[in-house]
């Protein structure tokens, strides 16, 4: 090779390298520090964002968020107060058989007469059997608006209803669990057999169910099984649809869910039509953005007609690295983070001025789940040991809450109660369930007491044996999860128990919980009074393809579950609850280990007011209706009251 | 280059595929009792009468309603349509449309990061072969043993925070736009460049290290062959000693590391792309694993496959192009 060609490489060489500093070294401008609109840059940790917005088929990861803010559901429920909150409907009761409402004098649901009143019984022709039923009457708001200008009506309910339960023209899953309680039942070949929903050119007058010619457009009437959790679900879970634009579309050839929609249908996900408080933008939006408009016809606004949220445009910018996420809002790419952060990161933000760190109350609680009815295949001596309830007990004594919070939760987690309901619920918790406390060297000894009588020889190390072999057990978990289990390992070590990580893997459910090839897991549990009446039932009694993964058969817990289910009166409702938690507790079957607080960041350079709100991140509605806009790049110092905090409890705010 | 010799590798490299191809097809399914368990829905509280229905659309909806053979029969005759199935993301894409759209920025870092890697790691391994000893080939060797010891991602991690965020002399992580609006104009691919500027350092780091020891070794074991000693004795100049006689056989050995990496070129950014959210195939893998699309990752692995085989087979070919004394699998 000649000297010139060589020449001409090294150049080449040099050509690239300059080229590629030049073009990588120029300023980047970060597009929030200039914009000095109303807009909250939002930074989302997902593997992709998606690229439909149909709101029943947006369950993952930051899709159903996005899916809540371009849609409405009928109302929102309050946890501090156990009511409903308005949504597309401002009022609901329940109605006797002549359509007239059972309130007391105040205008609340008179619960003593809805179960006198309100019950009324039909034949339900897929089971042959008689089923008892209240009817419920729901009053839209007539301000409610698509944000295509078409008015939200009581067809727009019915339709939604009608086609969750219609197999034929939605097999949408989740659509048919949120509206199992609600009778409005079709074949297996698409016939509707029963009628649950009701609205003026749907039947209402037929079954004397009484609408004024006025309120027309506004008023709809349901048949449900239960009298929470039914109305719970389709209240506060279903996404309203707009008819006007879904009927022309949904067939038998083309259902919602279809996995080959036709080019209408992926027109209408990809351009949603919604009623909730942002529209997307979807010009401005991609793989890496999203970005959401203000709805300005958006019927919900504060007593002097201004929008009742305060941020114009919401920008969510993708990021597939939550250390880069993080490292994003402390450089002030982005306001905020919607997720929930690790406490490790907490000392990262102490002494930053310029971030509210929200420590907000979490809602899941950490439990250790254990096998104790595995399939006859999976059945193992030691597996069997987890049977007894006596071995459960012992574990759960031997397990210093404490020592967890303080080590692996880093002190940002709470205790909970063996009976599994937060004690922020003062009026439903029954601190009789509380059962797992005292001083942890005497609940040591009653644990070794206990264990003496099932396995009493221990090997060289301490370790007990059953049949020679020393009692070892496998914990189910993820990897975050493994100083979990190291610290469970070291405690349940003092009794004589030895546990080892497994992975969970990417699919536990059907690799391990599911088919009982697991001795223990961890797992994650939510009860509230929104949920108890599917959760309690999916947790504790039904077997197969659902959270009761340990396959516990209690047939009293089952048949008191039954009853809370199944009561129509709410007040025997929430005593059975109050009742249940000392015998979930008692059982020793999904020990509590704490609950993990929710941590989450934002700036307070461009937005402040925050407020810390249980459950939730600082991303969330309530922040979107509060915070303010801080005027100019100059207002950016925090002011006093702001208070430069570095942390906040839930109550506070900034 | 004899023809049967180009039909063997050929057949050779049909075989792999279709081998590939029947794992990658029956692998998913290996799993005792129903294979489409894993597409079902919580039961929830669903009556058993709902919960069949759904069971059975399901079965319908993914192929599953009818024998194992015939949907592998589907399966093949799908792809000779360049059909690699349906993804589970909303809006239900097509595999194909989704590694269509990821493919090319992807290429973009591989295709670069490679040719900034060959480029600079056989000038510095050339250098510190003829420099062996000195500091020149000190530099290199202790730079293979960080280069070793440091896993990739932390070194893009370590770039984003120090060059992107805290020096901000680069795009800390990919301009969210940049993929919406890109359009061909100057401005637009100026932009590419800015934001690949990191992604592609971190990644050619390594390269660049790999590259110049390979070389290295090689041509310092040229450089002790008779025809080398045999040409200094003529009384060639160090320079066409260096660039005539030792590079020219010293990069044949280099053909198959090139071959390697050509191979692993789109599925090698996996770490990277996430850390620099760059909309890549590498990211498109992550997300199919952290959505549980089995489709999607079944037709993503099916296309790597395919593109390593067929990146293997023409390192092969070129490389009797390159060596005529090449005859692999041949009879003298």
């Amino acid at each position: 090779m000649p000297r010139a060609r060589g020449i001409t490489i090294a150049c080449l060489v040099l050509l690239t390298g300059a080229a590629l500093l030049q073009t990588g070294c120029q300023k980047t401008e970060y597009l929030r520090r200039t914009d000095s609109t109303n807009t909250l840059y939002v930074g989302v940790v997902e593997s992709s964002f998606p690229v439909a917005f149909m709101p029943w088929l947006s369950r993952d990861g930051i899709a159903p968020t996005i899916a809540s803010m371009l849609y409405s559901t009928l109302f929102s429920y309050d946890d501090e107060t156990g009511g409903f909150l308005p949504g597309l409907a401002r009022d609901w009761c329940y109605v006797d058989a002549q359509g007239a409402p059972i309130v007391t004098e105040s205008g609340g649901i008179d619960y003593a007469r809805v179960e006198t009143e309100g019950v009324k019984v039909l034949r339900n022709p897929q089971t042959g059997k008689n089923e008892r039923y209240l009817t419920v009457r729901i009053e839209l708001d007539p301000h409610a608006r698509w944000s295509d200008g078409h008015p939200v009506t009581a067809e727009d309910v019915y339709y939604t209803f009608d086609i969750a339960r219609n197999n034929y023209l939605s097999n949408h899953a989740g659509a048919l669990a949120w509206t199992a309680d609600l009778l409005h039942l079709y074949s297996n070949t698409g016939q509707l057999q029963l009628q649950g929903v009701f609205t003026y050119n749907h039947g209402a007058a037929d079954l004397g169910y009484p609408i004024a010619e006025a309120e027309r457009d506004l008023v709809v009437y349901v048949h449900v099984r239960g009298v929470l959790g039914a109305v719970t679900s389709l209240f506060t879970t279903i996404l309203i649809l707009p008819h006007h634009l879904w009927e022309p579309v949904v067939s038998r050839q083309n259902q919602l869910n279809s996995r080959s929609p036709d080019a209408h249908m992926q027109h209408l996900y990809q351009n949603p039509v919604g009623s909730g408080p942002y529209v997307l933008d979807a010009a401005a939006s991609g793989p890496s953005q999203i970005v959401l408009r203000r709805n300005e016809l958006y019927h919900q606004t504060r007593e002097d007609s201004s929008p009742l949220y305060t941020v114009e445009t919401l920008r969510l910018v993708l990021y597939q690295e939550i250390n880069v996420a993080i490292y994003a809002v402390m450089q002030g790419h982005i306001d905020m983070l919607s997720a929930g952060l690790s406490p490790n990161y907490v000392k990262l933000f102490e002494g930053r001025d310029d971030l509210f760190l929200s420590i907000a109350e979490g809602v899941f609680t950490q439990t250790l789940v254990f096998n104790v009815n595995p399939v006859a295949s999976e059945q193992t001596p030691l597996r069997r040991l987890l049977s007894d309830a006596r071995v459960r007990r012992a574990i759960a004594l031997a397990i210093d809450t404490d020592m967890l919070i303080r080590l692996v939760a880093n002190g940002a987690a709470t205790r909970m109660s063996a009976g599994l309901i937060a004690e922020s619920l003062t009026d439903f918790c029954n601190p009789s369930a509380d059962i797992l406390h005292g001083e942890h060297a005497a609940r040591l000894e009653e644990a070794n007491d206990l264990l003496d009588q099932v396995a009493p020889q221990r090997d060289a190390q301490g370790y007990r044996l059953l049949e020679g072999e020393r009692v070892t057990f496998n914990v189910l978990g993820h990897p975050g999860e493994m100083e979990l289990v190291a610290f469970l390992e070291i405690q349940l070590q003092k009794i004589g128990i030895k546990i080892r990580y497994q992975a969970k893997g990417n699919s536990p459910e059907t690799t391990h919980l599911w088919t009982s090839r697991f001795d223990m897991t961890l797992h994650g549990v939510i009860f509230s009074l929104a949920n108890v009446d599917i959760m309690l039932n999916a947790h504790f009694v039904a077997l197969g393809r659902t959270s009761n993964y340990g396959r516990l058969i209690e047939p009293e817990l089952a048949a008191a579950i039954e009853e809370m289910r199944s009561t129509l009166n709410l007040h025997r409702k929430f005593a059975l609850l109050y009742d249940l938690q000392p015998v979930i507790a008692g059982l020793f079957y999904k020990v509590p280990l704490y609950t993990p607080q929710i941590i989450s960041i934002a700036r307070t350079d461009r937005y402040t007011g925050y407020e810390v709100v249980p459950g939730e991140v600082v991303f969330n509605s309530t922040n979107l209706q509060r915070i303010q806009r801080v005027e100019s790049p100059g207002d950016a110092e925090p002011s006093a009251d702001d208070g430069a905090v570095s942390r906040c409890e839930p109550g506070e705010r900034q | 280059m004899k023809r049967s010799y180009v039909i063997k590798r050929v057949l050779y490299a049909l075989f792999i595929f279709v081998v590939v191809l029947t794992l990658n097809f029956f692998i998913p399914r290996l799993g005792v009792g129903d294979p489409a368990e894993r597409y079902y829905p919580p039961k929830g509280a669903m009556s058993d009468i709902e919960y069949e229905i759904i069971k059975q659309f399901t079965r319908e909806q993914y192929g599953f309603d009818v024998s194992t053979f015939q949907q592998y029969i589907r399966y093949v005759q799908g792809l000779f349509r360049f059909d690699l199935g349906t993804s589970l993301r909303s809006g239900s894409p097509k595999v194909v449309e989704l590694i269509g759209k990821r493919l090319p920025w992807t290429l973009v870092l591989s295709v670069t990061t490679l040719l900034i890697s060959l480029v600079i790691g056989l000038s510095f391994g050339t250098l510190a072969a003829w420099k062996r000893g000195r500091w020149q080939d000190s530099v290199l060797l202790n730079a293979s043993t960080i280069s070793v010891a440091l896993p990739g991602f932390f070194i893009a991690l370590m770039m984003s925070f120090y060059l992107g965020f805290e020096l901000e002399l680069f795009p800390a992580y990919t301009n969210p736009n940049m993929v919406a609006d890109f359009d061909w104009s100057k401005e637009a691919i100026m932009v590419v460049l800015n934001n690949a500027a990191l992604p592609i350092m971190s990644m050619a780091l390594g390269g660049i290290v790999g590259y110049s020891q390979s070389t290295r070794n090689s041509v310092i074991a040229v450089t002790n062959e008779d025809f080398v000693i045999t040409a200094r004795a003529k009384g060639l100049s160090e320079t066409t000693v260096l660039y005539k006689h030792v590079l020219r056989n010293a990069l044949l050995p280099l053909t198959t590391s090139i071959g390697m990496s050509v191979s692993g070129l789109i599925g090698g950014a996996i770490i990277i792309e996430q850390v620099f959210n760059w909309q890549g195939m590498g990211t498109l893998f992550l997300e199919a694993n952290s959505t549980n699309d089995y489709p999607l990752m079944m037709g993503i692995m099916l296309f790597l496959s395919a593109f390593a085989i067929l990146a293997n087979l023409v390192t092969e070919l070129f490389y009797v192009v390159l060596d005529p004394r090449v005859t692999v699998g041949e009879k003298r």
